[in-house]
């Protein structure tokens, strides 16, 4: 068993020394009880195999969310040195640029009334899990397009302005895009996907902090819309093939792995070049299905409350949090990989809207389902603590199938109908599997990331209606 | 033979036992099929050609294909005609068109494998979901 050792209120460490293949530390953002549950399954020892990959500095690091992934845990950040440090797909993940957008509407949750039924069933109409019959098949050039370019095919100035990396990562190339991906991507734009993804109509319970609150356009009784979505097939094709490819040219470039599915190679190399830019073509994708997503709410809002609740609706942000971006730390410029974790950059930050420049980047953490969410905001030091990075959700705590053990979906949605909260889920099934009781406390996570200084509380958010994949 | 799921946290875990390699193949689409749930569309049938560098990884392309047909064209497998040689696998799927829960991201390569051990083959791949 390897040394925990703890460094201050919310941070442990397991030392490099703990194995000979570990290249930097491994540390955790956590409190006693979180610890444990997270010592429970084999987190810390994929943290631990993800120090060794080449090129890794200072330390690698788990949010308190984190929990066991394949290959990196979920909830887990590496930062490698550029040009020749590795870039692993598994660190970004299959669903590239899976993240959570925040649109704040015009209208209280009082004044949404008895309505809110009639909106929850026309986004959940609006808004497909999977490409079915209603879904929008692209043409190869608009997706060429939407690849090249991200969110400001199908977004406003507004909403592309509102949104991380403005919606779009630079250095596409899409000859990097296998056909295949592009296959899955055709009828895929718009679509919400199943598992963990979700839209939340929600309503402002409480603001920590006024002036943040104010910034980003939140008040008390106001309904906000969550959408948590990312790159659907593309993102899981482009994952799919370099980590075959790079599982392939391992011995050329002398990397040995303790998990296949580290699998990387130097950010340099021919197979790092088109990895990243695949993976610009494929969070673009992500951005602008988010957008899509958005545009179509719109369209709900606006069949059930009117154009000008509609057009008044307002994003707030758009978060990724399965995504490696270069920047820079300390004179170095880095490859950070963030695998369930999101970017968390301070006041004063040029990465993000003026609007918010005076309180910090937006950051969205969803509750389980049932549960309020927050929106935090970042704080100056992720920039000090840990690649300006925080958490990303709750974290899972029980798996599906014991979740499914424990409750029957049908138990369950009407458990969620009689706490006030409306459901649209295709799959009992897989309501079930996201139980409220199978994820971390989520208020405990972010009451961490907030006393380890990587982002502070702005407002809590809760549910008034689910739709589900 | 049988394929059974463990607990895993966040993901999914497939355990296959079977008496050949071609039944370890087969139970992965039995199984894969009951995530996509059920379908009672037209019938539909596809020919696969898949090689891999090893027998452990042509499974995993085995299964990404089929989570890239029923991305792609909706297709929920129900049985395979299969040809394994080496690390190539030769299949006619037939199955059924519809909705599959599109639930399975990709197919990891974390502690996968697929190897001979107590008179039997035994299988372990761990699914993102």
């Amino acid at each position: 068993m390897f040394e925990l050792r703890r460094i201050d209120d919310t941070l442990w460490e397991i030392p490099a020394e703990a194995r000979p293949d570990m290249r930097v530390p491994a540390r955790v953002f956590a409190d006693p009880e979180l610890l444990e549950a997270i010592r429970r399954d084999s987190s810390l020892e994929q943290l631990q195999n993800v120090a060794t990959l080449p090129g890794v500095v200072d330390a690698v690091y788990a949010m308190p969310d984190i929990h066991q992934g394949y290959g990196f845990p979920v909830g887990g950040l590496a930062a490698t040195e550029l040009p020749d440090g590795v870039v692993s797909p598994g660190g970004v993940g299959y669903d590239i640029n899976c993240g959570v957008r925040l649109l704040a509407a015009p209208f209280s949750a009082e004044e949404l009334g008895d309505r809110k039924e009639a909106l929850v069933h026309e986004i959940s109409r609006a808004v497909p899990a999977g490409a079915g019959k209603e879904a929008r098949r692209h043409r190869p050039e608009q997706l060429d397009r939407i690849l090249a370019e991200g969110a400001r095919v199908v977004g406003s100035d507004d909403d592309v302005a509102r949104t991380e990396s403005t919606g779009c990562l630079p250095g596409v190339d899409l000859a990097a895009v296998s056909e295949r991906a592009k296959e899955r991507g055709a009828g895929q734009l718009g679509t919400m996907g199943s598992g963990n993804h979700f839209v939340e109509v929600q309503r402002v319970d409480r603001v920590f902090d006024d002036q943040a609150a104010t910034a980003y356009g939140l008040r008390i009784g106001q309904v906000t819309i969550l959408v948590h979505s990312g790159s659907r097939g593309l993102g899981h094709q482009v994952c799919t093939d370099y980590v075959r490819r790079m599982d392939a040219a391992l011995g050329r470039y002398g990397i040995s792995l303790p998990d296949r599915q580290l699998s990387c190679a130097p950010a340099s190399s021919p197979e790092g070049q088109d990895y990243l830019a695949a993976m610009a073509a494929a969070a673009n994708f992500a951005w602008a299905n988010r957008q899509e997503i958005a545009n179509q709410i719109r369209k709900a809002i606006e069949r059930v409350l009117g154009r000008q609740a509609a057009e008044s609706t307002r994003q707030v942000y758009d978060v990724a949090h399965n995504v490696a971006k270069r920047e820079a730390y300390g004179g170095r410029e880095l490859l950070v990989h963030r695998k369930g974790a999101t970017r968390a950059f301070p006041a004063g930050s040029e990465e993000i809207p003026e609007d918010y420049r005076e309180v910090g980047q937006p950051v969205f953490i969803p509750g389980s389902m049932g549960t309020s969410s927050f929106v935090l905001a970042g704080e100056p030091g992720s920039i000090e603590r840990s690649f300006g990075t925080t958490c990303h959700g709750a974290g899972r705590n029980l798996s599906r199938t014991a979740a499914r053990k424990q409750i029957s979906g049908a138990d369950l949605r009407r458990q969620l109908e009689q706490a006030g909260i409306t459901v649209r889920s295709p799959s009992n099934k897989g309501l079930a599997e996201e139980a409220p009781f199978a994820y971390k406390d989520v208020e405990r996570v972010v009451e961490i990331v907030e006393r380890a200084g990587l982002a502070r509380r702005v407002s809590q958010l809760r549910p008034l209606g689910v739709i589900k994949g | 033979m049988a394929y059974r799921w463990l607990d895993h946290t966040a993901e999914l875990e497939l355990h296959v036992e079977a008496e050949t390699p071609e039944l370890v193949f087969q139970q992965a689409l039995a199984a894969l099929a009951e995530l996509f749930d059920g379908s009672t569309g037209e019938a539909d049938v596809h020919e696969v050609a898949l090689e891999a560098p090893d027998l452990a990884s042509l499974l995993a392309v085995w299964l990404e294909e089929l989570v890239f047909l029923a991305d792609t064209r909706g297709f929920v497998p129900g049985r395979a005609e299969l040809v394994l040689r080496n690390t190539s696998l030769r299949a006619t799927v037939h199955g059924r068109r519809g909705e599959p829960r599109p639930l399975v991201k990709g197919v990891t390569y974390h502690g996968l494998r697929l190897d001979h051990s107590d008179g039997g083959w035994q299988a372990r791949v761990v699914l993102d979901v």
